[in-house]
């Protein structure tokens, strides 16, 4: 009887799980890019984490960049607020950098330069160029509008989803398409490989340690290579934390002027 | 600036006595940040300043720091901040001559949710422009502007108390400065300008005197700002009670002294994205409250100001920027009509246009920027070229050229054109 009731329960298990992978076949490459997106960049209502960068020229030369990024969703999967706070290198200590992401829009940014106690909008319509030096564009960072791309699944074969996407104005670009490997598992974008109109492999994005915070699959450790001129970026988090209780308030000039001590210093 | 200096020491004392011994006494380690600077700039021209070869020659050594109140006590539960910073330079123009300057120590914290307050020497800064200023008065350095220093350089700090409240529907910032603080200008010793009382660009040779308001309740400063976010554009209308930061006013003539006269401003401003750029609107109409008819030959009359800029990201790192400035004289008949025999006299209108370009290379370690004025009404302008490369993550050198010039003597510019320089900065950060 014993026996019986675990074989069912292997059964149970065995069908279960190819019910689930029936269930994955099922999902069109738009519902796996949108599931892709939220892991990736929409993990909790918001987030907070610490975040160091190594960025490494083609020469071998080292810079490093420490801050801390306050997040919040003001809907899954479409607008956010970003504050980033710099606290390494010195000279540009206790900056602040501040993003109203929009999506099919430009995103507002705001850059707060303590020692002149100003208050600067930046120009924002190009999100390809990097952020603070480093081989991460801008759009790495906050993610990119998925309506900017045409999907298209190339392979679902073993644990992952491969998808090539395409830019539907290749203007503003440096890339002609890329190639994103999707873990089905948890959805988390474990690499992208970006490719020049020759089809050659010119930048690529990887994910090199994944944790789960508070539930959420969390890439804590990720690398910017580029390949057409060298050098490359490694990017880690740490201290994050999930649904806080940041609120639209932080994301106003008064707290550009006066960092939030209980969330920055 | 001998009482100056003795002011200056003592609150520094005071501040160092009252808040820093303890703090550094009981608290936790503080942290210190800051930089150590050489800078050298290379006169072009010869005028009659203290010295022909340069008019840059120092060290600096800047440190910060910032303490959190913590524990059970009513600054802490206040979120409360004290900054302070600093800078010790030895000033090899003025024959090696020390200086500390303090340039923050305030104390910031919030008493109600709805307010904050910063309390003690502070920088201040509001308005759209991009090194044009209609409504923000607060005080400003343009012999640091002008010598190749560092922007940082061109704000001083006031001391002063600035509220800021938020309400649900806007916000307001309100700043009060007992102590006046006038602009830094060109007074010949280190850059030469042109001195209405020798009639020609004036060094050393100058004798102008400067009064002050003296330091009592009817003197008190005000400035106010209220603004708020409509989407993703800005608004805000300013209100500045107080005096003219720059000396334009004659108190007597006989004497050479000259004054900063009452004005009041009214102003407004917008900014947001237009065209994917960021465009700004700014309007001032500057009051003179000693002479709001303009009939007194000796006081500076009323003048409006209008600027409107755009600044856009050409995408690969590089940006640029356009300004324009125009600004009248008001009741211009009085003041002509005013006017003695060899007075001097300025123009009512004045156009001015400005072009920034700003590219970044090598992993955005290397900036490359060029700052343009230009006024074709007073036929004078200003070209600021630098190159800035980090050379790690610590070390900064920077290599301009300030290049005022102008066809005549008397203008903004013009005036200040036998001060060219090309100037060096190498900058350590800890």
């Amino acid at each position: 009887m014993r026996k019986m009731f675990n074989l069912f329960l292997v059964g149970a298990v065995v069908f279960s799980s190819m019910s689930s992978l029936a269930l994955a076949k099922e999902l069109s490459v738009e519902e796996i890019v949108e599931k892709a997106n939220l892991a990736a960049y929409y993990s909790g209502d918001d987030g907070k984490s610490k975040v160091k960068m190594t960025i490494i020229d083609s020469q071998g030369r080292q810079r490093v960049r420490e801050f801390q990024i306050l997040r919040l969703d003001i809907q899954n999967g479409g607008e956010q607020k970003f504050y980033v706070y710099f606290n390494k290198p010195a000279d540009v200590r206790k900056m602040v950098f501040m993003v109203w992401k929009h999506l099919g829009k430009d995103d507002d940014r705001w850059m707060y330069m303590p020692a002149l106690d100003l208050v600067r909008r930046i120009s924002a319509s190009d999100k390809r160029s990097s952020f603070v030096g480093s081989h991460f564009a801008y759009e790495d960072v906050s993610g990119r509008g998925i309506d900017a791309d045409t999907h298209q699944l190339i392979s679902d074969e073993g644990s992952y989803y491969r998808i090539k996407s395409i830019p539907k104005v290749q203007k503003g670009n440096e890339f002609s398409y890329y190639i994103v490997t999707v873990n089905k598992q948890n959805f988390i974008p474990v690499k992208a490989e970006y490719y020049n109109e020759d089809g050659k492999l010119i930048r690529v994005i990887e994910a090199l340690e994944i944790l789960e915070i508070q539930g959420n699959p969390t890439v804590i450790k990720s690398q910017a290579r580029d390949l057409e001129r060298g050098g490359q970026t490694i990017m880690e988090f740490s201290d994050t934390k999930y649904d806080v209780g940041l609120t639209e308030e932080i994301y106003t000039e008064r707290y550009l002027r006066r960092a939030p001590s209980e969330w920055v210093r | 600036m001998g009482e100056m200096n003795i002011k200056c020491s003592l609150v520094i004392t005071l501040f160092i006595g009252i808040v820093l011994f303890p703090i550094m006494c009981f608290a936790q380690p503080v942290e210190f940040h800051g930089f150590i600077e050489a800078s050298y700039g290379v006169k072009l021209s010869n005028d009659t300043t203290k010295h022909d070869a340069y008019n840059l020659l120092e060290q600096r050594f800047q440190f910060a720091t910032n303490y959190y109140f913590e524990g059970e006590n009513y600054l802490a539960d206040k979120g409360a901040v004290v900054n302070f910073k600093g800078d010790f330079l030895i000033d090899e123009y003025f024959s090696g001559r020390t200086d500390f300057l303090l340039r923050e120590a305030n104390l910031l914290f919030t008493p109600f949710d709805f307010l904050d307050a910063k309390i003690g020497r502070q920088i201040l800064t509001w308005g759209t422009g991009d090194y044009l200023f209609i409504n923000d008065m607060f005080p400003k350095d343009y012999v640091s502007f002008f010598a190749g220093r560092d922007d940082e350089y061109l704000k001083k700090p006031s001391n002063a108390i600035k509220f800021s409240v938020y309400p649900q529907q806007f916000s307001v910032d309100f700043v009060v400065i007992p102590y006046f603080t006038p602009n830094t200008f060109a007074e010949g010793d280190r850059l030469s300008f042109f001195d209405s009382f020798q009639g020609e660009i004036t060094g050393t040779d100058s004798r102008r005197q400067f009064i002050e308001p003296p330091f009592q309740m009817s003197n008190n400063q005000y400035a106010l700002r209220v603004y708020r976010n409509f989407n993703s554009n800005e608004a805000a209308f300013y209100y500045f009670r107080g005096f003219d930061k720059n000396p334009r006013s004659y108190k007597n003539e006989a004497a050479q002294q000259l004054f900063y006269e009452r004005i009041d401003v009214y102003g407004a401003s917008i900014r947001g994205p237009f065209c994917s750029g960021i465009t700004n609107v700014e309007f001032g109409y500057s009051r003179s409250r000693d002479d709001s008819q303009g009939n007194n030959r000796l006081i500076e009359n009323s003048i409006i100001k209008i600027m409107a800029g755009y600044s856009k990201d050409l995408g690969n790192d590089l940006q640029i920027g356009f300004q324009y400035l125009y600004e009248q004289k008001l009741n211009y008949q009085n003041y002509i009509d005013n006017l003695l025999p060899g007075d001097y006299f300025w123009d009512e209108y004045r156009h001015l246009v400005t072009n920034r370009i700003t590219k970044l290379l090598l992993n955005q370690n290397l900036t490359v920027s060029l700052f343009v004025f230009y006024s074709p009404s007073d036929k004078d302008g200003y070209i600021r070229p630098s190159v800035g490369y980090n050379a790690s993550d610590r070390l900064n050198i920077t290599l301009g050229a300030d290049l005022p010039w102008g066809e005549d003597e008397t203008t903004e510019f013009g005036q200040m054109k036998k001060n060219k320089n090309v100037f060096f900065r190498i900058r350590y950060s800890f």
